[in-house]
């Protein structure tokens, strides 16, 4: 190499010096600028799968849109009353069958379009049609039709009274959506309410803006951001660092105590609907025995479970009933916790020995804390119990879908849900005539003291018959900033209506909406990529055949792999559209889905429908997300690219120097003492890592903030800014194992008879180190160096959780969560595409870096 | 007496990180030993009244959320990630040394094909293949082992392979096959014995690397299930409490970082040892 590239090569990097300095001035200068005011930032646990409500149970869903983005013709309050919605008023035939609804006028749909009774009937139709995928087409079925009587008057007919039908139409799974727009609510919800929707960023926020045009009364808020903060940890840091103005469903009750005491934030206690049950398949031995059922409910300390596994938020609870409702009887003690009682009844069973069962657990918290509790308390008695805990699709397909499961721990969040015990095939398995016969009458009857006798009597034969072990009713905690009001404090249905939220002394700045390339950072990477090969295959003057030999080698690697992933996700448990559709959805609505999303072609198809699209870059549609799988890699690349430089830079920065220093210095103390930071750098695990950084940086010191990403929209200097602590905890242990690997080349390079020459004909010890030494000893650190980047990219999954920043690692993680199984494969593919084409640079790079190796590369 | 107290104290001199990881490791391994027969409570059981105790002497390092005791989880964590990463290891051995030994005594299409497959392997990051394989097969010890031992079959296997080639060119193995022996008989006679120091230098390292992919996976959540305690779901469990009760996170985390630092000193003083070339560097 020429003393003119080496002078090129200088020059380079006093560039890349002073780029980096000026990107650290900018950070420090700009870090306190952007943080948009006037907007509501909300933190919610679950991301949903969709903004539809009428096309998907996830609770989620309802939790952004309902009463914000969509309206239906009655709306819940509050209290849990119906209040009217779209429709001023209505009337009910005196045989409960014919429901008049008037709906208001000058009401219009975001779009611009405007609501008539035409919309009505186009909704509820839509929802009760046979392939409706509609999670509550079994209510909508009682419908037998829907008539426009005037452009503002809706008749609806049913098949048999149904007294709370203004309730259903007050659910989420009601809202009035507009035929010209329905298909897209998916992805980009058009609806009446107080709020539009601005955008969505996969896997961080969804944000919503004023609706100038509202029938109602104008809303305070300007804008509102939900930011999607799934795990309880991460949710305190947030909070703590002033990342969201607060949580509708705080999820890590362990740390109230400290909220409390900390006068930025209010805490709002609020009736919740969700009953914690240790629901029991009543249709498998020995559970189909009531005595061992009720020997459950003895041996169970409901109190135990409240203070350790819910940190004492929570009522006893001895039925499926909510405490608040005027209609509960406290049952909770009628199976005292006695585990004599408990033993001597499994002795009545036949089982005086107890038995061994499985405790099958979904993924929150609180469930999974409950189950150990509930497994040491039934070992007490002599109930051997094996936990296996599920992620959530795996729990729908086993437990609610297969109904494969002894017991479970869930909360049933859907409001006076007492009626899924009458439910024909329902998971907990459970038949009783009376209580069928309790619900029919319950769904005629109108009349406030019937329904009230009807839902005691309810309670009662449910409790009677241990059904399930009734364990306690959560309150909802919401825990907001103290300048934040107007927000639910109880929560009927699993919504925030934030209408009339406010917040004090905020200006909302309208930030300028900059518009994310499509392809960009897809087309930058392969950008980066392709010139890299030019320049390496232009400067070794590489054969075309050698080239192409490789070339095929990688392009059959990457069918290989391709058939890998696609035949381990296959065998994969967990049916996505069974997934998509939540808790409660109906069985038909599920075919129909599945359908839709080409998942009951044969295997061979659908691989060769996949692989055909991969090579037009076509990664296929998001299962969850209904847009295309290339999109979604490509918005995370954005942030997994940038994390993977910083800390690739950052562990280069750090390993080659110190691996340099350690090697000249090796018999000196310095040199030992990097050797020892190494040896300790390379056992840490980068996780654990990633939380001490939180614990001092974001918790203790605030100089960062928790996590999170803004997105490059706010400016650079804050994208940065969330991307450092993440990739110094990803670089550190990294450059450690840089720097062992630099030292040792290094010393092997020093010993070699050139070196001594170099030295022997005068040259400083410097200059030999860098004029020959560092060449040479480059050639195994670039082995390292391309697997280092492959693995950065990837984005250490864990780290990317523990900062809950929206890059690839996350979305794999989510994905198999999530049984997205396209995206899963999608992602895997091009990683493996990365890591072999790196794999394939190290190879010219060596020709480059090494004169000697290059005409060998040539003849293989 | 004086003489094991003066070899013990030379062996320090020479090589002081070979003596301190052995130690560690020794320590780790008991420590999991002893909890089979002997805890200081039990890992099981619920104490709800003494849960988030701060360390004191009662408890060591302290309880969790459920009154368990930190120390006693600690030490039946260390034996679930010494035997996931133990097998794993034994996984990559067993098959992958003799892939390593055959594609290095039948240079050709069988060296071809093995250095292809470990090329596949690897071209999948491994946290993400381990990820895939538990996230499929279901969340388990056992699948956690078969994770991490997928990974560690080509990293032998090219081990054994590269180190085996030089040996096949010495001459006292080209004397074996002029007396008639067959190539497997070869490996396994004469190269094995010679590559073992090197097989033994990697199996420490790979030890290691277990035991941090063990923690990682089960602080997602895909190692060992509960009630049976492993360092890394504590510290996924510790994480919403450390602002008040830091112990959690602190604990498993040191026991993570120390036992993989003993095992990680412990190999490179065996490589010092075993490898004279090394020794000259050094």
């Amino acid at each position: 190499m020429t003393a003119n590239h080496d002078a090129t090569h200088n020059r380079l990097i006093g560039w890349i010096g002073r780029l980096v300095s000026v990107g650290f001035f900018a950070m420090v200068a700009f870090s306190t600028v952007a943080q948009a005011a006037g907007t509501l930032r909300v933190g919610v646990q679950l991301e949903p799968p969709n903004l539809d409500p009428t096309a998907g149970a996830a609770a989620a869903i309802d939790e952004i849109v309902y009463a914000n983005i969509f309206e239906g013709l009655t709306r819940i309050t509050e209290n849990g009353d119906v209040a009217s919605g779209l429709a001023s008023s209505w009337t009910v035939s005196d045989d409960g069958r014919v429901y008049d609804f008037t709906l208001r006028e000058g009401v219009q749909f975001h779009d611009g379009t405007s609501f008539d009774a035409s919309d009505v009937v186009f909704t509820l139709d839509r929802a009760r049609a046979p392939n409706s995928s509609n999670a509550q087409r079994a209510i909508f079925a009682l419908i037998e039709n829907v008539a426009a009587i005037a452009p503002h008057l809706v008749r609806i007919t049913l098949k048999e009274p149904l007294g709370a039908l203004p309730t259903y139409l007050g659910w989420g799974d009601a809202v009035i959506v507009a035929p010209e727009s329905a298909a897209d609510n998916a992805s980009h919800p058009i609806g009446t309410g107080p709020f539009r929707f601005q955008r969505w960023r996969k896997g961080a926020s969804v944000t919503l803006n004023r609706n100038e045009n509202y029938w109602g009364t104008r809303p305070p808020l300007d804008q509102i951001e939900f930011l999607f903060i799934p795990d309880p940890t991460a949710a305190f840091a947030a909070l703590v660092a002033g990342d969201v103005d607060g949580f509708p469903n705080y999820p890590a009750a362990e740390n109230l105590a400290l909220i409390e005491r900390d006068n930025r934030f209010q805490i709002l206690f609020g009736t919740g609907e969700g009953e914690t049950i240790l629901a029991i398949n009543n249709g498998v031995a020995p559970f189909d025995d009531i005595q061992v059922r009720r020997a459950l409910s003895h041996a169970i300390n409901k109190q135990d479970i409240i203070d350790a596994a819910l940190f004492g938020y929570g009522t006893p609870i001895g039925s499926h009933f909510p405490p608040h409702h005027a209609s509960y009887i406290d049952l909770s003690d009628q199976y005292k916790f006695d585990p004599a009682r408990a033993r001597q009844l499994l002795g009545d069973a036949g089982y005086p020995n107890g038995f061994t069962t499985t405790l099958t657990l979904p993924p929150p918290a609180y469930a999974r804390r409950s189950g150990e509790v509930i497994a040491a308390q039934l070992e007490a008695v002599g109930i051997r119990v094996q936990i296996n805990n599920l992620e959530w699709a795996q729990w729908l397909d086993q437990v609610f879908s297969n109904k494969a499961y002894d017991l479970t721990v869930v909360s049933h969040t859907e409001p006076l849900d007492i009626d899924i015990y009458g439910r024909e095939d329902y998971y907990f398995q459970y038949h009783n005539d009376s209580f069928d016969r309790i619900i029919t009458d319950l769904r005629g009857a109108s009349e406030p003291m019937q329904r009230d006798r009807l839902f005691k009597q309810a309670q009662t034969l449910i409790a009677d018959d241990a059904v399930n072990v009734f364990l306690a009713q959560a309150p909802k905690i919401a825990v907001w900033s103290r300048d934040v009001s107007g927000v639910w404090s109880n929560a009927p249905v699993q919504a925030n209506d934030l209408t009339h939220a406010d917040i004090e002394g905020r200006v909302f700045q309208q930030s300028e909406q900059r518009k994310t390339g499509s392809g960009g950072a897809l087309a930058m990477l392969f950008f980066i990529i392709a010139a890299g090969l030019g320049y390496a295959a232009f400067y070794v003057r590489a054969s075309p055949a050698f080239l192409i030999g490789r070339a095929a080698a990688m392009a059959l690697s990457l069918i290989a792999a391709s058939i890998v992933i696609f035949l381990l996700i296959e065998v994969a448990p967990g049916d996505p559209a069974a997934f998509m559709m939540g808790l409660n959805a109906d069985p038909a609505s599920v075919a129909a889905l599945k359908a839709e999303l080409g998942l009951d072609q044969p295997l061979l198809a659908r691989y060769f429908s996949w692989i055909g699209g991969l090579t037009r870059g076509d990664f296929g549609v998001s299962y969850t997300y209904r847009v295309p799988v290339g999109d979604l890699i490509e918005e995370r690349l954005w942030v997994s690219l940038p994390l993977a430089l910083i800390a690739f830079a950052l562990s280069t920065a750090i390993g080659i120097p110190a691996g340099v220093i350690a090697a000249a210095r090796r018999r000196r103390r310095s040199g030992k003492a990097i050797m020892t930071a190494a040896q300790a750098g390379v056992a840490i695990p980068n996780f654990w890592l990633a939380i001490l950084l939180v614990m001092i940086f974001a918790v203790a010191l605030r100089w960062f903030s928790a996590g999170g990403f803004p997105g490059w929209d706010a400016g650079a200097a804050p994208a940065l800014k969330a991307l450092l602590l993440p990739a110094i905890a990803l670089a550190l242990p990294q450059a450690a194992i840089l720097t062992q690997i630099m030292r040792s080349a290094m010393i092997e390079t020093m010993s070699e008879d050139y070196i001594r020459t170099a030295r022997a004909k005068g040259l400083s010890q410097g200059k030999v180190l860098q004029r020959h030494a560092l060449r040479n000893a480059m050639i195994p650190v670039l082995t390292i160096l391309g697997l280092q980047f492959a693995f950065l990219l990837a984005g250490g999954i864990i780290v990317e959780n523990v900062f809950y920043l929206p890059g690839l690692g996350r979305l794999i993680f989510q994905s198999i969560v999530q049984r997205d199984l396209i995206v899963v494969e999608g992602i895997v593919m091009v990683l493996v595409f990365a890591v072999i084409l790196v794999t394939f640079l190290i190879d010219i790079a060596y020709a480059i870096v090494d004169p000697r190796l290059r005409h060998g590369a040539m003849r293989r | 007496m004086s003489i094991v107290m003066t070899s013990a104290r030379d062996w320090f001199r020479r090589s002081p990180g070979l003596v301190a990881g052995a130690c560690i490791t020794v320590l780790f391994i008991l420590m999991a030993m002893i909890s089979l027969v002997w805890t200081p409570y039990d890992v099981t059981a619920l104490d709800i009244g003494a849960r988030l105790m701060p360390p004191d002497a009662a408890h060591w390092l302290g309880t969790n959320h459920l009154g368990r005791d930190v120390l006693s989880m600690i030490m039946v964590g260390a034996r679930i990630s010494i035997l996931v990463a133990l097998i794993a290891v034994g996984i990559g051995l067993i098959i992958g040394v003799p892939i390593g030994l055959a594609a290095a005594a039948m240079p050709g299409l069988i060296d071809d094909v093995v250095m292809r497959g470990s090329d596949l392997v690897f071209a999948f990051p491994a946290l993400i293949l381990a990820i895939l394989i538990t996230a499929v097969f279901g969340p388990s010890a056992v699948n956690a082992i078969i994770a991490i031992g997928v990974f560690n079959i080509p990293v032998f296997a090219r081990l054994a392979r590269g180190s085996a080639l030089p040996i096949w060119k010495k001459h006292y193995v080209l004397s074996a096959m002029t007396a008639g022996k067959t190539r497997a008989e070869i490996s396994f006679e004469h190269v094995l014995p010679n590559i073992s120091h090197l097989l033994i230098v990697q199996g420490t390292i790979q030890f290691s690397l277990g035991i941090l992919a063990e923690a990682g996976l089960s602080y997602v959540g895909l190692g060992a299930q509960p009630p049976m305690p492993s360092w890394g779901r504590m510290l996924a469990e510790s994480q919403t409490m450390i602002s008040f009760a830091p112990w959690l996170a602190l604990f498993p985390g040191l026991a993570i970082f120390i036992f993989v630092l003993g095992l990680n000193l412990l190999g490179d003083g065996l490589r010092h040892r075993l490898d004279p070339r090394n020794d000259r560097a050094a």
